[in-house]
């Protein structure tokens, strides 16, 4: 149970916006990572992926497009379902340790409404990735019936705050963009951005580097550690945060 | 349950570490945060200088507050808090005091809409200067969705403010480890009041009230040793603030039947800290026999009930005394100001300080 309340919040983390590119998984491949989503290769030539933990669902699909000069195109689609995961977050050990609450992370005095955003992405890949791997996307995401959730109710923490903003704005615009390359046979590398903008909003950006290096073994196993740099404006003002990364990936 | 309880822990501090610490601690002496108004007024100096203390609570006056009080709200809002701190402002610039003492003043807290209620403290009464120490101060309370919390006790002072000083009380001993690092840092804020010709410190506490060990003992000798030291270096000192301490003569020292918030909580063989002064009720006598109170305990004996400065939460009949002014010198024309029991659940006690 410790390590699911764990696995939860990476996991919905991770579910959204991840930097990747406008490549799809071959048909009838599946992958699966500690912090990110279970992902498949569909028939159709698009690939589908879901956040495994039910508390926060959601599923994307990526869907390919013609290509754009010497750019792969792909777009995708997500919709998610926020509720049950904000309510669990407004107790999540239940209050069987007693008074207070431990762990919340959103006051039990805010009613969470019934919500769903929906996303929507646009994103390009060029070169290879032993050559250099370029990959530029920009999407927007809108929410349903956010309005009546309070503005106050936010999770005023980085990765968390502009991840949920949709739901206290309606509306997020992101963009971002990612190089990843091998260097050996094993080894790969990627740095990576990702901007937020919430117009509107009581934190009205936010920007995440990323970098990280990538052990593989085979297609079935994948190790990345690294790390991340936040800097973000918040309710409160802005800040920057600088935190470690590590991911296991598996494939079959 | 307790590893859930630690493994959580551990994976939200490594989540959010970051160029600024979860959880800020403090040395045991360190400088206190400086602020000054938007716009200077200019005052001279004066023979008698007017003092308050008072514990604002954060500026959001007798509203439902779960922590401190029987309510489920946590996060007020922006105008309720403002409405607050205009009525704590009005009343500093009805009584026309030159020095103020105040304790649960927020910064940056989430529960009171991130207010920055020290500077907005200056920009509206008459005061000039302050400065601030935090006693709580982390990106993330992990409880009760308090989130973000930066608060502490304040000095605000007509006159320029030096060498301010932020000094730790030691931490609550009866917490775990884990407990302890989120909660209070209590500490007293000490600054010398640059007055033209006569310069003197001002002392501001806030001390520990639900600690059930000797914390409060603790604090309230770490309280009176700076005041030692003040005068020892030649100063004349004001001070005061909340010491959640009972006079040695209250009549009354158990609330805790009074301070439950629904019949049959309160259970009398538990031990519980905050409501029960009776062993405490001695431990204001070495201040009381240094150093000049504004309200003597012979004034306090005669009329108990018009001196007290406390009730908890939403009840507005005020029930004990807490709040506090002392000098190495003298005071005049003290009040308790029990008409403002509707802004916080403390009110300001005043008085005159003769400055020799």
């Amino acid at each position: 149970m410790k390590i699911a309340h764990l696995l939860f919040i990476f996991s919905f983390i991770s579910a959204q916006w991840s930097s990747e590119s406008a490549h799809l998984l071959e048909k009838n491949r599946k992958e699966v990572g500690l912090f990110t989503p279970f992902k498949m290769g569909m028939n159709n030539g698009s690939e589908l992926s879901i956040n495994k933990f039910l508390m926060m669902p959601s599923v994307s699909l990526k869907q390919e497009m013609i290509m754009y000069n010497s750019w792969k195109m792909a777009r995708i689609f997500r919709i998610e379902y926020p509720t049950p995961g904000l309510k669990w977050l407004q107790s999540p050990l239940g209050l069987e340790m007693g008074a207070p609450n431990k762990f919340s992370l959103i006051s039990t005095q805010f009613s969470i409404p019934q919500m769903l955003s929906f996303y929507t992405e646009i994103i390009g890949t060029k070169g290879s990735v032993k050559s250099g791997q370029l990959s530029l996307n920009a999407g927007i995401g809108v929410a349903l019936n956010g309005k009546e959730l309070s503005d106050d109710a936010t999770i005023d923490l980085p990765i968390i705050y502009p991840r949920l903003s949709v739901y206290y704005n309606d509306f997020i615009i992101k963009s971002g963009g990612g190089y990843y390359r091998q260097l050996t046979d094993k080894l790969y590398y990627l740095i990576d951005y990702d901007m937020y903008l919430m117009p509107g909003g009581r934190g009205r950006y936010a920007f995440e580097q990323q970098g990280l290096a990538a052990w593989q073994n085979s297609n079935k196993f994948r190790l990345s550690f690294g790390y991340k740099l936040i800097a973000g404006e918040y309710p409160f003002g802005a800040q920057a945060h600088l935190f470690p990364t590590i991911n296991i990936q598996f494939g079959w | 349950m307790k590893t859930r309880y630690y493994i959580f822990s551990l994976f939200i501090m490594l989540f959010i570490s970051s160029c600024d610490p979860l959880v800020t601690t403090f040395d045991d002496i360190e400088d206190a945060v400086l602020y000054q108004s938007n716009l200077l007024k200019e005052y001279p100096a004066k023979k008698t200088i007017s003092v308050m203390t008072w514990n604002i609570r954060f500026g959001v006056a007798r509203l439902d507050f779960a922590l401190d009080a029987c309510g489920d709200r946590v996060i007020i809002s922006k105008g309720e808090v403002i409405t607050g701190l205009d009525g704590i402002a009005k009343k500093i610039n009805d009584s026309n005091v030159d020095i103020v003492l105040m304790q649960e003043v927020d910064v940056q807290s989430k529960r009171s809409s991130y207010i920055d209620q020290v500077q907005w403290l200056l920009d509206n009464t008459g005061m000039n200067y302050g400065v601030y120490a935090s006693k709580w101060k982390s990106q993330i309370i992990l409880a009760d969705g308090i989130g973000r919390v930066d608060a502490g006790n304040l000095i605000l002072s007509k006159w320029k403010l030096e060498d301010a000083k932020r000094h730790q009380l030691p931490l609550r001993g009866d917490q775990d480890g884990l407990t302890q690092l989120f909660y209070l840092r209590r500490n007293v804020i000490t600054a010398k009041v640059d007055m033209p010709g006569t310069p003197f410190f001002a002392v501001n506490a806030h001390l520990t009230a639900f600690a059930t060990d000797d914390t409060k003992q603790k604090h309230i000798s770490g309280f009176k040793t700076i005041l030692d030291d003040i005068v020892a270096s030649g100063f004349n000192f004001v001070a005061g603030g909340d010491l959640n301490a009972i006079p040695p003569n209250a009549t009354k020292t158990n609330y805790c039947f009074d301070d439950q918030c629904n019949p049959g909580d309160y259970n009398p063989d538990d031990k519980k800290g905050g409501c029960d002064f009776t062993q405490e009720i001695s431990w204001l006598n070495d201040l009381y026999g240094k150093y000049e109170p504004a309200i003597t305990l012979e004034e306090y004996g005669m009329k108990e009930s018009k001196h007290y400065t406390h009730s908890p939460g939403d009840k507005l009949l005020l029930d004990r005394k807490l709040d506090y002014l002392w000098t190495n010198t003298s005071w005049t024309n003290a009040a308790t100001h029990q008409d403002a029991t509707t802004l916080s659940d403390h009110i300001p006690v005043t008085a005159s300080w003769s400055v020799e």
